[in-house]
């Protein structure tokens, strides 16, 4: 060693480097990521990545990551689970699948997995499906559950609850009224100007910051008069004339001051505070809105469905499923979770965790869940009606996504409920946005 | 004392003079660095410059990929070149999105802006419990705006929220302020008024501890009157400042999401959709990429050009 290097131990280049490399070292880990993250640990099997939305209050997490975390595969593959915020939530999913960091196994949009699909990253479910026909689960969903998910290609996703839209009222509102509960769309229409009289609103709805319940109200309304948004061979068909009846329908409830004129800007924290304050007399609205708006005083009621004028009864189902991805240690183990999983859900009706409905008939007779009139309600006279949002088609698809939540269909709900133009008008501008969006 | 020696003084006084000062200007002193620390300095900056570049580079041209194709977030999709910037602006949204974005920002930094500097002013007098009135208004800058809009909501949301009520019982009717499009639109412009006076008032402040207060003892003795003070000393000497919060309080609006989206979501009827809220819907509501990338890059280059006019103008106001 010289003079010079025992004076400076660290040359001005070797800092340089050093620092060079220092800079560079966060760049080359996260180049190195990749899909070695998926199959670290958990045997030959590895573990499979669940990711899961908070689909109710955080204890449904935990019960989810319970059962997730308890799944012990036949070549020692274990499961971990990954709570994932509905804010992005997509771009989420986007940008760990394009990592090769996303999840084996997953919850998430309603219509996601058809997204993904189109671009390839799903597995398909069909052997999931040969399992549960082989364990006795295939029989035990609900009827119409499962067909929605059906591809030319296979099993998109399974279905594991469902997100019902029904009509709920207020007992006492309408006793102080002195009307009969709706049958009809003239029982609707003489029932909103009673409860109108009595300071309630008899369409109750909301069309503010991430409120989807006015889309999913005007959607229904057109279902419910035996139209939709597409025809029977999955077209664009909005300008039909049921939908136009429907609209002009609402519009005439808009008119006789039957839905709040402050809806349009409701979130759903706003609506649950007009159904608790007693200002919402009927309306459109989810399962367990007893719990969610914290009146389980038995005043809130599931009402009867209604009848179009043409006799068509139906409404909005959202059938919340779990899906497979083309990324994961071993197929064969994200097909034994996701069987795992579909068989241990009951806990979380056992627990009273969610607010949805299940897709097994088993879990909606035990008690836990059949204790509620509610409920008991809900699958004997609203389920069998429900239909997706694929109406009057049968097949879920990515147009889907966006459609539910897209700007075309909140511009025509809020245009609708504010009453600021004519239904064809409406209606056309509807179909013109969504043509504008959707992929060929 | 004539208007001459009054307008002479003023001018001694921006310039931070005291009266009869000697008032000159130091030498301007060159300094040259050798070859050597040039080359020194080159190769330490050289680790960040590569990282910047990298971390702004790398989305700015990835951004410009998804822009000139017809892909989504995963795929690239086909090249359609300005198809997209095409498409973008001959929308009546694009344009509607346009022009609530210009009054939300024209009213969002000059709103906080004059708020900031009534209540800089304000804070400079002895008042008080000064400190902790100060503390006090920076609250709705510091508090997230999670919080704070969940707070606007419940005060103005439903016919029953306190402030429509309060109208009410004053016999002004019952305002629907999300609900009707122009009130919407004001409710919004308040809101983000509100959230960002604090952010002015810190600004102005700091510039406004920094003039001597001789300055004003001199234009005092000079005749000048209170409002002369402040539209020739107090304003020249913090322009700077001002025109500095002004770039970065117009790029806070231009860029504002959760102000509106968290208030509004952009309603009613999208009266309250701003470029960035439509860029957001455009991409995950809508799931049309390129388009949605498209609109925030054109808000890019109108922000570029905004702030080099205003830079240019901090250049003038330091020149003078």
């Amino acid at each position: 060693m010289n003079a010079t290097s025992e004076r400076r131990p660290f040359s001005r280049r070797g800092f340089l480097g050093l620092t060079a490399a220092a800079a560079a070292a966060p760049l080359l880990a996260a180049c190195g990521g990749g899909s070695a993250s998926q199959g670290g640990g958990g045997g030959a099997g590895g573990t499979v990545k669940f990711w899961d939305m908070p689909w109710a209050t955080p204890a449904y997490n935990d019960a989810a990551k319970g059962i997730a975390e308890g799944f012990s595969g036949a070549n020692g593959a274990k499961a971990s689970y990954q709570i994932i915020q509905w804010n992005n939530f997509y771009q989420t999913f986007s940008s760990a699948i394009a990592s090769k960091t996303g999840p084996a196994v997953s919850t998430g949009g309603g219509f996601q997995a058809f997204q993904f699909e189109q671009q390839g990253q799903i597995a398909y479910a069909d052997k999931v499906i040969d399992k549960l026909k082989a364990n006795g689960q295939f029989d035990d969903f609900l009827p119409g559950v499962l067909d929605p998910f059906k591809s030319d290609k296979g099993y998109v996703a399974v279905p594991w609850q469902l997100d019902m839209r029904v009509f709920w009222y207020r007992k006492s509102l309408f006793e102080k009224a002195n009307v009969a509960l709706p049958t009809d769309w003239p029982s609707l229409l003489e029932a909103g100007k009673a409860l109108k009289k009595v300071g309630a609103f008899g369409f109750t709805t909301g069309a503010g910051a991430g409120n989807n319940y006015a889309n999913h109200s005007m959607i229904m309304m057109m279902v419910n008069n035996g139209g939709g948004v597409w025809n029977k061979d999955g077209e664009l068909d909005l300008m039909n004339d049921r939908n136009v009846e429907a609209m002009e329908f609402v519009l005439e409830l808009v008119s006789n001051g039957i839905i709040d004129p402050a809806a349009v800007s409701y979130t759903t924290d706003n609506m649950s505070a007009q159904w608790k304050d007693g200002k919402a007399g009927y309306g459109l609205f989810q399962v367990n809105v007893p719990q969610r708006v914290g009146d389980t005083s038995g005043d809130l009621l599931v009402a009867d469905p209604i009848t179009g004028p043409h006799g068509d009864k139906a409404t909005l189902v959202f059938p919340n499923n779990i899906m497979m991805y083309t990324n994961t240690p071993s197929q064969e183990a994200s097909e034994e979770f996701l069987v795992y999983y579909l068989g241990q859900l009951k806990q979380l009706w056992q627990k009273k965790l969610m607010s949805a409905l299940p897709v097994f008939k088993s879990i909606t007779e035990m008690p836990e869940f059949a204790d509620d009139p509610n409920n008991v309600k809900i699958v004997k006279e609203w389920q069998p009606i429900a239909k997706t949002f694929a109406a009057q088609g049968s097949t879920l698809n990515a147009n889907l996504a966006a459609l539910d939540g897209g700007q075309a269909l909140n511009q025509f709900s809020q245009t609708i409920i504010t009453g600021k133009a004519d239904a064809k008008t409406a209606l056309q501008t509807f179909q013109s946005g969504l043509e504008s969006v959707l992929k060929k | 004392m004539s208007s001459t020696t009054t307008q002479s003084g003023l001018s001694r006084a921006r310039r931070g003079l005291a009266p009869g000062g000697p008032g000159a200007v130091p030498g301007k002193r060159k300094s040259k660095l050798s070859a050597q620390a040039t080359r020194t300095f080159f190769w330490l900056l050289l680790p960040s410059v590569v990282l910047l570049v990298l971390i702004h580079g790398y989305p700015l041209i990835y951004a410009a990929v998804q822009a000139t194709h017809d892909g989504d977030l995963l795929q690239t999709g086909n090249f359609v070149g300005g198809q997209n910037f095409a498409t973008v602006l001959s929308s009546p949204a694009f344009w509607k999105a346009a022009q609530f974005t210009l009054w939300f920002t024209i009213v969002g930094v000059f709103g906080s802006w004059l708020v900031g500097l009534g209540l800089a002013l304000l804070l400079r007098t002895k008042i008080p419990a000064g400190g902790t009135f100060k503390v006090l208004l920076l609250l709705p800058w510091v508090v997230p705006i999670v919080v704070s809009s969940t707070a606007w909501n419940w005060l103005v949301a439903t016919p029953d929220s306190l402030i429509p009520s309060m109208f009410r019982n004053l016999g002004m009717g019952t305002p629907l302020f999300l609900a009707d499009p122009t009130l919407a639109s004001v409710t919004v412009m308040a809101f983000k008024v509100w959230v960002s006076f604090p952010f002015m008032m810190m600004m102005i402040s700091a510039a406004l501890a920094s003039v001597d207060t001789t300055v004003y003892e001199a234009a005092s003795m000079d005749g000048a009157s209170r409002w002369q003070q402040f539209t020739q000393i107090t304003l020249p000497l913090i322009a700077r400042s001002t025109y500095i919060s002004w770039i970065l309080m117009t790029i806070f609006c231009v860029n504002d999401f959760p102000t509106i989206y968290l208030l509004t979501g952009g309603g009613p009827v999208n009266a309250t959709t701003s470029l960035v809220v439509l860029a957001y819907r455009t991409v995950f509501q809508d799931f049309a990429t390129g388009p949605g990338v498209a609109i925030a890059f054109l808000m890019t280059m109108t922000l570029v050009v905004i702030s080099v006019i205003l830079y240019r103008q901090i250049r003038k106001s330091s020149v003078e």
